[in-house]
């Protein structure tokens, strides 16, 4: 008897933990999708430039106003000078430099050197942050869904009670409250941010409770914390990274309009704080604000691309 | 039978839409108080750092906002003043934060009312002939560009439309202006540029979910049925296909307004100088004012509940299916 329910639980898995194989099949899945490759590969890309970059780059805190204001390689601007002895305006031409491939902005910091800066700021937020909402939020759902009763019910409407508070205006107060230092914005993003992980994941542990191979598990004495680990969590475990991926471009903006909003960190240079004070330059240097904000949308495209593909190669039911 | 159920719903809905106000109340009460800064300090921070008596100031701080008395009647003290309109002081302006948001609200409520029908009108279009025409040239076109519309972070892309429109080509160079009336020729005029950066992200996004509702029910069996008796495909699409759509859509529109819309108008009120809500908490955040910082965020938290509450009861009467759940 007991080896026959062995073996429902064995058939059963679905998904039964990533081992190598498996990542293997849903590689092959994602990799069909070319906007997922993309988005996967200029991730890599941005990885590499946030942990080898700042070797390569002068100081992104260096200020030099011999060397402000210059346009990226391949730009020329005009730029008009006040002459005090002769009290008139002279236009003087400003060329793109070699040392400056991404130009200077208006105190002359590098700003290639301030983008691969923000590019540490902007991964290291997104991933933490994002990784503490969703253990938390896997947390709660699985919690949630297997306790059930007065514990399930405070808990859920714990989380229609964040919910209700819009995200952004919630961190705002929270981030004037705690002040704005990095750690601390990543903890509070970390904080508010695991609402919807936690019903998705509690509805989905609810389906999989009364799925025969977890009932088998209990019927043959598995303890409750076994039936977590070992059943209900490494089946939830592929919308989990569905879930990380695609909330890390929120958590990203997140951040970067906090900079924005001058709720930043004042000793960290994010792409957020290049931006605003872009905002203020824009006639005199427009690419201090269209910089930071290219590759920001890029990233935010390229989680959101990948993310898509891997829900996709996830889905049993789709047939990529 | 009749109704009741309807009004048993409503009042089961609203019990519990009270419950998660007090919720939402108690969460900003906690955060006020463990918070490491007190309004004090914040209210000590706008004043000059010298000649100040600062334990005189703290203390006048602490009495104002009853700070100094046991934590739960500061409790109930912070929830009935809140239920009697009094929300505080704000430091900066000088005047009840009550009168401020007063004075301010309709600006938000403009440009949001504005992005909203605007995304709305053309996401719900342009969802419409992507799923009628799925697979097609276009339909790739429109797909790609919602997932632009979606990634691009909508301040970055207000400060490019400025930068674009106003700084290389010169248009739309007016500022919203207050002493104007609402809807006059020029403070639309300054509500153009606005109303993309809010809007596209939003229009993006009922883009994507206007074509996967209209597939789903372009799927189903009464399309067949609706065909098969011959009738023209104009009403196939608009009658039984697009209303049955429209359903799911209210709610993610309704969802929206209060996850994303608020931050973004936020932002983009920031950017156009638009005098709204966001503007103010804004002005408020660099001022220290404490109170005004807080009714912002309660007043989002409070609209978010009063719009989930009518999608619920809308949504329950446009579909009774729901009230078998």
């Amino acid at each position: 008897m007991n080896k026959r329910l062995r073996d429902i639980i064995r058939k059963a898995r679905p998904h039964w933990r990533l081992n190598g194989r498996l990542i293997n099949y849903y590689w092959q899945r994602t990799k069909r999708n070319k906007l997922a490759v993309f988005g996967l590969g200029f991730i890599i890309f941005l990885v590499l430039l946030a942990a080898i970059g700042p070797f390569f780059t002068p100081d992104p805190t260096a200020v030099n106003f011999e060397e402000k204001n210059i346009p990226p390689l391949g730009f020329t601007i005009e730029q008009s000078i006040y002459n005090i002895e002769t009290n008139d305006f002279t236009t003087k031409e400003i060329h793109g430099s070699r040392s400056h491939p991404l130009g200077t902005d208006s105190t002359g910091r590098d700003m290639l050197a301030m983008i691969v800066s923000g590019a540490r700021v902007s991964l290291l937020v997104g991933l933490i942050a994002t990784g503490i909402a969703i253990i938390l939020g896997t947390i709660i759902g699985v919690l949630s869904a297997y306790t059930g009763g007065w514990v399930d019910n405070a808990l859920m409407r714990f989380t229609d009670v964040m919910m209700t508070f819009p995200f952004f205006l919630l961190l705002v107060l929270m981030v004037f409250i705690f002040g704005p230092s990095l750690p601390l914005i990543v903890l509070v993003i970390g904080l508010t941010g695991w609402t919807g992980t936690a019903r998705l994941i509690r509805s989905e542990s609810l389906s999989l409770r009364t799925r025969e191979f977890v009932v088998a598990a209990k019927a043959l004495g598995a303890s409750d914390n076994r039936v977590i680990f070992r059943h209900l969590i490494p089946n939830v475990i592929s919308l989990i990274i569905v879930m990380a991926t695609l909330s890390i471009p929120g958590v990203i903006i997140a951040e970067a309009a906090l900079s924005f909003i001058g709720l930043y960190d004042p000793i960290v240079i994010s792409w957020g704080k290049i931006l605003e004070s872009g905002q203020h330059s824009l006639d005199t240097a427009w690419w201090v604000a269209v910089e930071p904000g290219i590759i920001l949308f890029l990233t935010v495209l390229a989680f959101n691309f990948l993310g898509d593909g891997l829900r996709d190669a996830f889905d049993p039911k789709s047939n990529i | 039978m009749g109704k009741s159920w309807l009004r048993d719903y409503i009042i089961k809905r609203l019990i519990y839409t009270v419950i998660i106000a007090w919720g939402v109340l108690t969460i900003t009460f906690i955060l006020v108080r463990v918070g490491p800064s007190s309004p004090a300090d914040k209210y000590l921070a706008t004043l000059p750092a010298e000649g100040q008596d600062v334990a005189q100031i703290t203390a006048a701080i602490e009495a104002r906002y009853g700070l100094d008395k046991p934590i739960y009647e500061q409790y109930f003290d912070y929830m009935g003043n809140l239920f009697q309109g009094n929300w505080g002081w704000s430091f900066s302006t000088s005047m009840p934060v009550i009168e401020l948001i007063k004075a301010h609200w309709i600006y938000s409520f403009q440009l949001i009312l504005l992005s909203s029908l605007f995304a709305a009108f053309l996401g719900i279009l342009i969802g419409i002939y992507s799923a009628v025409k799925q697979y097609s040239k276009t339909d790739y076109a429109f797909t790609f560009f919602s997932f632009i519309g979606i990634s691009i972070p909508n301040f970055w892309l207000g400060i490019m439309l400025i930068l674009i429109f106003s700084v290389k080509l010169g248009l739309f160079k007016s500022y919203y202006d207050t002493t104007l009336p609402l809807f006059s020729l020029d403070n639309l005029k300054a509500l153009v540029l606005p109303v993309i950066t809010l809007g596209t992200g939003m229009l993006a996004g009922y883009v994507r979910y206007t074509r996967s509702a209209m597939l789903d029910n372009l799927r189903k069996a009464f399309v067949t049925t609706a065909r098969a008796k011959g009738l023209p495909e104009r009403t196939v699409i608009g009658k039984h296909v697009f209303k049955n759509a429209m359903l799911p859509l209210i709610t993610i529109i309704m969802f929206d307004l209060g996850s994303i819309v608020f931050g973004g108008a936020y932002l983009t009120e920031i950017i156009f100088g638009i005098p709204g809500l966001g503007q103010v908490s804004f002005n408020a955040i660099f001022a220290n004012d404490y109170p005004v910082v807080v009714a912002v965020t309660l007043i989002g938290a409070f609209l978010v509940l009063l719009i989930n509450l009518m999608t619920d009861i809308t949504y329950t009467y446009l579909d009774p299916r729901i009230r078998y759940e």
